[in-house]
């Protein structure tokens, strides 16, 4: 009981840990691959005992500032709820990732451990769950600021994520149907397998379109660049603008974690999660007759690597496509979700069912 | 009498009138350097070329008799072209100085070169240099390089002032005004060569530098000087307090008023206005500690509505002052003497008479003594002037003063013991003296520029001042001081400010009956 | 006027197009990434990476024309060629030009500010007081751009400043010789014209300042 409580605990720690770390680095590749992309050089002028290394001092330097500047409550604002509203924010954002699966099951001792802080059935739904709660932090914040401005920023917010919700929960079931289990442990095994032994059996490959909308709808789901209008760091004011010192950086922090969260559901649902090609837990076997034996320790390194790979380089396309779109109106961006996503999500699903029912005609 | 037609306008003027004054006459303005209606004719600055028909050469203006049935054109191309040249001739020797000269912006050289010159300039020689900052006295300033020989200044030393300090002196280019040997222009109204002066030849050296004439506001006003009442224009900046220390007011010119000074002014009434802006009184005080105007006022009528109730009229005694506006001094007389019942209220102080002569200096230095007197307060009673004494007496408890210096007026020593004897010692003045150092009480008031009101001048004319710009802080008109007081006591007045005091005097007091600020206009009436 | 362009078919599946603007600034990126590894190694230092100037230890080249912060220009004996006509007092939209004119001992000049203040937080640098004024007295050729203070008064740039650029505030001792209003030890009126004229030997046209 003891050493459970303690193995979970220690997964617990190394994902937060990961995550938290991420988010935090997100700030300096959010400044760092803008500039390069921009022909810029970046933020690279903190340093400490003169040692720059490339701006990394940036997130550190962000901390300290958030940590000391003056936490500033509107005179007519409600002061629990505008203290409750980033809590709320980050927090459903960070017990998300308790359902996300980033390896294999690990033989330690007799003992199984799931690389995987919580053991759920429906570890997507609670994800789903968790993801939709996160609204309320939102809405809060713009409510509690006694704002107009930060009210129709709220306002503006939750209609976005709830619209967005829609799309994101069909695209996904799609996937559901696929593999047909919630677990996401059970549906990343479920894409171990290839499909006619050559391309692996991802989620992208049996549900390109479900991907798609999925990825939208996710990216306006972290309310970034091209979805930022509810905040609109610009020029549109947000729900957070009452906000300032760490209770500002927690909603920043919050954007970064959702990034991280909706980039670990594109892995698992559709990259094959801690999946590497070919790769079992024996060892590698190549559609060509190869098999290299790996042992176990290394097998479970080389799926959480993947993992985080795939991970990585979701954050980067988000960061690639938060650095080059323009942001949308807020009419196009209603059109988009319920209009053109929903649709074609509904559609999916409708396509995937009737696939489904010829190849399995007896059902599961 | 002659008639005759200028631009296409017949006039008929008296028989030897010049054609500029008839052209004046039509509303048509001639350009002119050495002609000023205040002086005789001189005739050789040649800027007032104008046509007349059947004459073979361009006439000046100034000195041609008009003659009846006279087609005379001021505006054709040949007029156009004969100024323009004169003007060539006139700036040939005039230096590029106007980035520095004071006069640049109210330079008639300035002004008629870009009305009648803008040619393209054809003297390429050497200019004449000649004396650049010569003082001519303590007033004056002269730059001979600018000067353009129009002899305004000399003919006014000789004709005005009739001092006849100034001259030409040598020939041709080399010709330039002077002093005559051991002379100085320090007559008492040397101050107007260079309001005359048309061009920046002589400045004043009091405002010499001190602004550009663009940064200046103009206000119309009345010398608060002497009785003659001279009229004046108040020239002051708000927005520039940098320019001179703070100072609002940077000069004063006369104003024209053929019937009060003409074009001039005295120089103790020019360089008179500093008080203005020195010396002012910036805080209410009671025995030294400062007071709000609430609490001030409020004791004030408590003392008054006191004795009022009491019936110790007799106890309070108010010094009024000639330098108070009709309006105020009105509002003095019907609060202490015709609602309070106080006997002993007179502006009349034991005053020594300053200099005067027989031109506009007068000997009385207050501006207003005539309105005193058609109020009543400036009663002939040699009795009065005994009140410091009955005061030393202990005859009297209470003591307005206005304004008035009385360690000037009766020495220290017997302030000194004023101050001691007396219950309330009121001081209302806007600058500091020796009463408001003895005074119980001060209450700062505002000066003639901050507020509007009237004086009648020695020759009875009742003449307008007009508010320039606000009180200093914390200082009010002593009207608004007075008016106060009435509410304070309860006693009902219908007015809420000098105008309408003024349309209440001139419908209570017979001298001013009918007149209201409308029809005192900016040259004033005579008293009926 | 440009009117709004009908997109394509192609244009308006708007998936494509994302992906090509995407693909436009991941080349950038991953270009200039490249570069910025091999300039670590000390490689391609010819080729770019950025833009980028690495103010203030590597300034920007400036226009000819630029406007930076103000400064007055000097006659030989050290005296400011300003004349105090005030015509740049005058031309300033903002208002942050003060001087307080003075006379000058040679009658010539007969003019110079006695006090010539420039408040930099007020200034909008539209260059009109170089523009109107007659003497060339005043530049904006310094090519000062970091105008920074702790305060208002901090912005404000007296004689002493705009007479020597190189001089920063707080200053501690004045060393204008010309009569001035200076805020130096106390605020009185320093410097004399005699000690301008002894210390260059000249002597000005009119050696007596006033003549008469």
């Amino acid at each position: 009981m003891f050493a459970d409580l303690l193995i979970k605990l220690a997964l617990a720690g190394i994902v937060f840990f990961g995550v938290l770390n991420l988010a935090g680095l997100h700030t300096w590749v959010e400044r760092k691959q803008s500039a390069v992309m921009q022909d810029r050089i970046g933020a690279n002028r903190a340093s400490i005992l003169g040692i720059r290394l490339l701006g990394l001092f940036h997130p550190l330097a962000d901390a300290v500032k958030m940590f000391t500047k003056e936490d500033f409550v509107p005179a007519n604002g409600d002061r629990f709820l505008h203290a409750l509203a980033p809590f709320l924010s980050v927090f459903f954002a960070l017990v998300a990732f308790a359902g996300i699966p980033f390896g294999d099951r690990l033989i330690l001792g007799g003992r199984v451990i799931e690389l995987q802080v919580a053991k759920i059935d429906g570890a997507l739904l609670y994800v789903f769950a968790m993801l939709s709660l996160g609204v309320y932090g939102v809405i809060l914040a713009g409510f509690a600021s006694r704002n107009n401005y930060a009210m129709m920023g709220g306002l503006r917010a939750s209609a976005q994520m709830l619209s967005y919700e829609i799309a994101l929960g069909i695209s996904v079931v799609g996937v559901v149907m696929t593999f047909g289990t919630l677990d996401l442990q059970e549906m990343v095994r479920a894409q171990g397998a290839t499909l006619g032994g050559i391309v692996p059996r991802w989620g992208i490959f049996l549900q390109p379109v479900a991907f798609f909308v999925f990825l939208t709808a996710a990216l306006a789901e972290t309310k970034r660049v091209p979805f930022d209008l509810p905040e609109g760091e610009s020029e549109i004011i947000g729900y957070f603008v009452e906000y300032s010192g760490m209770k500002f950086g927690m909603f920043f922090l919050t954007d970064f974690v959702e990034t991280v969260l909706v980039a670990c559901l594109a892995t698992t649902l559709f990259f094959g999660g801690w999946q590497v090609p070919f790769l079992f837990p024996d060892g590698f076997h190549f559609p060509w007759g190869a098999a290299v034996p790996v042992h176990q320790w290394t097998y479970i390194l080389l799926g959480v690597g993947s993992f985080s790979l795939k991970v990585l380089t979701f954050c980067w396309l988000f960061m690639a496509i938060r650095w080059t779109l323009p942001r949308f109106r807020y009419d196009q961006l209603m059109r988009l979700g319920w209009k053109i996503l929903f649709p074609i999500a509904v559609a999916n699903l409708l396509v995937t069912g009737a696939i489904l029912a010829i190849l399995h005609p007896g059902g599961w | 009498m002659p008639t005759l037609t200028i631009d296409g306008k017949q006039v008929t003027v008296e028989p030897g009138t010049t054609v500029i004054q008839a052209a004046e006459k039509l509303g048509i303005f001639v350009p002119r350097y050495c002609y000023h209606p205040g002086l005789s004719i001189a005739g050789n600055c040649r800027i007032c070329l104008v046509e007349v028909e059947k004459m073979p050469k361009l006439q000046i203006a100034c000195n041609t008799p008009v003659a009846d049935g006279m087609v005379v054109r001021t505006v054709s191309e040949k007029v156009n072209q004969g100024r323009q040249s004169v003007l060539e001739f006139l700036l040939i020797n005039h230096p590029l100085d106007c980035p520095v000269c004071d006069q640049s912006g109210e330079c008639d050289l300035q002004n008629f070169y870009m009305a009648y010159g803008l040619y393209d300039p054809r003297f390429r020689e050497e200019k004449v240099k000649k004396a650049k900052a010569v003082p001519l006295g303590p007033t004056v300033m002269l730059d001979a390089e600018r000067c353009i020989l129009c002899s305004r200044c000399v003919r006014f030393t000789d004709e005005i002032s009739k001092t006849g300090e100034l001259g030409i002196f040598n020939r041709g280019d080399q010709a330039e005004i002077g002093l005559y040997p051991g002379k100085e222009l320090d007559n008492r109204y040397s101050g107007n060569v260079v309001d005359i002066c048309p061009v920046g030849a002589l400045t004043d050296r009091d405002f010499r530098f001190k602004a550009r004439v663009w940064y200046l506001s103009s206000s119309p006003s009345v010398c608060n000087g002497c009785s003659q009442g001279c009229n004046i224009d108040l020239h002051y900046v708000l927005d520039r307090p940098h320019l001179a220390n703070g100072a609002r007011v940077m000069r004063v010119k006369p104003r024209h008023n053929p019937e009060v000074n003409q074009w001039w002014i005295c120089d103790e009434g020019r360089y008179g206005y500093k008080f203005i802006d020195q010396g002012r009184l910036r805080q209410v005080l009671h025995r030294g500690t400062e007071i709000s105007w609430e609490e001030a006022l409020g004791q004030m009528a408590a003392g008054l509505s006191g004795a009022r109730t009491e019936g110790k009229q007799a106890s309070v005694a108010v010094l009024a002052s000639a330098q108070l506006t009709t309006e105020e001094l009105y509002l003095v007389r019907k609060l202490f003497v015709d609602s309070l019942g106080v006997a002993q209220c007179s502006a009349q102080v034991p005053a020594k008479p300053g200099t005067s002569d027989d031109f506009l200096m007068k000997g009385d230095k207050n501006p207003n003594t005539a309105g005193a007197e058609l109020l009543g307060l400036m009663g002939s009673d040699p009795a009065r002037f005994d009140l410091i004494e009955r005061a030393l007496d202990g005859q009297v408890s209470a003591l307005w003063v206005f304004g008035h210096d009385l360690v000037e007026l009766f020495g220290e020593e017997k302030v000194k013991r004023l101050s001691e004897k007396l219950c309330q010692l009121v001081f209302v003045g806007s600058n500091g003296n020796g009463t408001s150092r003895y005074a119980h009480w001060v209450l700062p008031s505002a000066v003639y520029a901050e507020k509007d009101g009237t004086f009648v001048n020695c020759h009875g004319r009742v003449q307008r001042i007009v508010k320039a710009f606000e009180p200093l802080t914390d200082s009010r008109p002593e009207w608004e001081i007075l008016l106060t007081l009435f509410r304070r006591l309860e006693i009902p007045v219908p007015w809420k400010g000098p105008e309408e005091i003024f349309a209440g005097l001139g419908a209570g007091i017979p001298a001013f009956a009918g007149m209201t600020y409308e029809k005192v206009g900016l040259q004033g009436v005579h008293v009926c | 006027m440009r009117r709004k362009r009908e997109l394509t078919f192609w244009e308006r599946l708007y998936v494509p197009e994302i992906i090509r603007g995407t693909w436009l600034t991941s080349r950038h990126f991953f270009r200039n990434l490249f570069l910025h590894t091999a300039h670590r190694f000390g490689l391609l230092k010819g080729i770019p990476a950025a833009v980028t100037f690495q103010y203030p230890e590597q300034p920007r080249p400036l226009a000819p024309r630029f406007r930076s912060r103000h400064r007055l220009t000097a006659r030989e004996e050290g005296t400011p060629r300003c004349v105090g006509c005030m015509l740049c007092e005058t031309v300033c939209p903002a208002r942050c030009i003060t001087i307080v004119a003075g006379e000058h001992p040679d009658p010539n000049v007969e003019k110079y500010p006695v006090r010539f203040d420039i408040d930099l937080g007020v200034c909008v640098y539209c260059g009109y007081c170089v523009e109107v004024c007659p003497e060339d007295a005043i530049r904006m050729d310094t090519n000062i751009l970091d105008v920074a203070a702790y305060s208002r008064d901090g912005m404000k740039l007296d004689i002493h400043e705009l007479m020597d650029p190189a001089l920063r505030k707080p200053l501690a001792e004045c060393k204008l010789k010309f009569p001035h209003r200076c805020a130096i030890h106390g605020g009185g009126e320093r410097g004399s014209w005699e000690a301008v004229y002894n210390q260059t030997g000249s002597d000005p046209a009119g050696s007596d300042p006033i003549r008469g």
